[in-house]
């Protein structure tokens, strides 16, 4: 917001890609103040580094990464991680587990559910390649991960997102629970 | 030849990494084996399942971003017309768009197709082709048309992503033992590994609870909803073009 007053829309390509950039934090995080906090961080990191991006067209994947960065920073201040390697595999939301996919909205809170589930690197993973279909070298550069991790992490996310709905969708006369995760 | 297929080398495929080779293989193999083609099946539905999740992600109450109104309109008036597209077969549901965003593809779609874009300006690039009526001369124009674009795109050497999307009567068309024109298809298929036949699962469910048959021609992705394929790769920036 401050970054906006200062310095007005910088790039008008910027503006427009604020909805995605939403919606990937949303994915991560699946917490609405969370989200918006990051796109706005991310915006004025972007800011301050406007000099590094050499190439237009890679303005998506450049604001992507700064957006991981500023998630990460916010983990590291709330959790006292010694090693973003280590949870990056283990860290889940504690998010409630998915249950009955029956309409529509339910659908979606059983998918969100189950994605919030996974472990951060999987689904940081999961999300830029399926919500916004980076490349598997682009969400490598993204989150500064070889391929051969971006290939497993999704592997294991797709499997485990399988399991999970799959267990959902035999227990119908379940309410759907989703919790606020932060 | 026959190994049993990584799932590593299935995402790959599901998620373009392949290259048009390897890819045309995998699609040969799918042919023969109803296993293989029900497992990248699978993987498709989860994908349309996660971006059907996040593609209208809520926005926290006086916190509204700052993301332009025109878009968050647009948004909600393509979701409005999901609810519209159900009851009404389709054709009226994109007609909710703001004038402004319906943009003509340049060139080779032509011939007074309904374009709609979200974009300031159509992607020639990825493109949906949506129908949904079994009258035969609809059925070629979606076909014609699909070949023309691709071979267009062919010729001057870009990369182009197609989707022929098919509900409701359209879905004559992706059904092995309904469509016209399968070994044209299979051929089409065959010629460009970025062509994708999205069949509506809400369709077959339907049809499955009148208690038809329902057996899709090889290679066919089947979507939890055509409006949902259709909405999600709008807001992914793809160009709908109702046929």
């Amino acid at each position: 917001m401050i970054s906006r007053f200062l310095f007005g829309p910088f790039r008008p390509g910027i503006e427009a890609l604020r909805p995605v950039l939403y919606r990937i934090a949303y994915a991560w995080c699946h917490d609405v103040a969370l989200a918006d906090d990051l796109v706005q961080e991310t915006f004025s990191k972007a800011w301050t580094r406007r000099s590094q991006l050499r190439e237009e067209a890679a303005l998506k994947a450049w604001l992507v990464s700064i957006m991981n960065h500023c998630w990460l920073d916010h983990l590291r201040s709330r959790r006292d991680f010694e090693d973003v390697d280590d949870w990056q595999d283990q860290l889940e939301s504690g998010a409630d587990t998915p249950e009955a996919c029956c309409n529509r909205e339910q659908v979606i809170a059983c998918v969100r559910a189950a994605v919030a589930r996974l472990p951060l690197g999987q689904r940081q993973v999961l999300t830029l390649v399926d919500l916004e279909e980076f490349g598997y070298a682009e969400v490598a550069a993204i989150l500064d991960i070889p391929v051969g991790t971006v290939m497993s992490r999704l592997s294991r996310a797709r499997a485990s997102l399988r399991t999970l709905l799959d267990a959902a969708a035999q227990r119908p006369d379940a309410q759907p629970l989703l919790r606020r995760v932060k | 030849m026959n190994a049993v297929l990584s799932d590593e080398t299935l995402h790959a495929f599901v998620d373009g990494e392949l290259d048009v080779a390897e890819s045309e293989m995998l699609i040969a193999r799918m042919r023969e084996d109803k296993e293989l083609a029900q497992r990248v099946c699978a993987l498709r539905g989860l994908q349309s399942m996660v971006r059907l999740a996040y593609a209208e992600p809520p926005v926290a109450d006086g916190r509204q971003s700052h993301a332009a109104p025109r878009r968050q309109f647009v948004q909600r008036c393509a979701f409005g017309c999901l609810i519209l597209f159900a009851g009404l077969s389709g054709g009226w549901a994109l007609r909710g768009l703001e004038p402004q965003t319906v943009a003509a593809l340049p060139g080779v779609v032509a011939g007074g197709y309904q374009v709609v874009s979200l974009a300031r300006q159509a992607d020639p690039d990825r493109v949906m082709l949506h129908l949904d009526s079994a009258a035969p001369d609809r059925m070629r124009a979606a076909l014609d048309q699909a070949e023309r674009l691709l071979d267009e795109a062919e010729r001057q050497g870009r990369a182009m992503q197609l989707e022929v999307i098919a509900n409701s009567r359209g879905l004559s068309l992706l059904r092995a033992d309904h469509s016209p024109y399968a070994e044209r298809m299979a051929r089409m298929k065959q010629r460009h590994a970025s062509l994708h036949w999205v069949a509506c699962g809400q369709s077959i469910a339907r049809l499955r609870s009148e208690g038809e048959k329902v057996v899709l021609l090889p290679g066919t992705q089947t979507a939890p909803t055509a409006i949902s394929e259709i909405v999600t790769r709008l807001q992914q920036g793809w160009t709908y073009v109702r046929v």
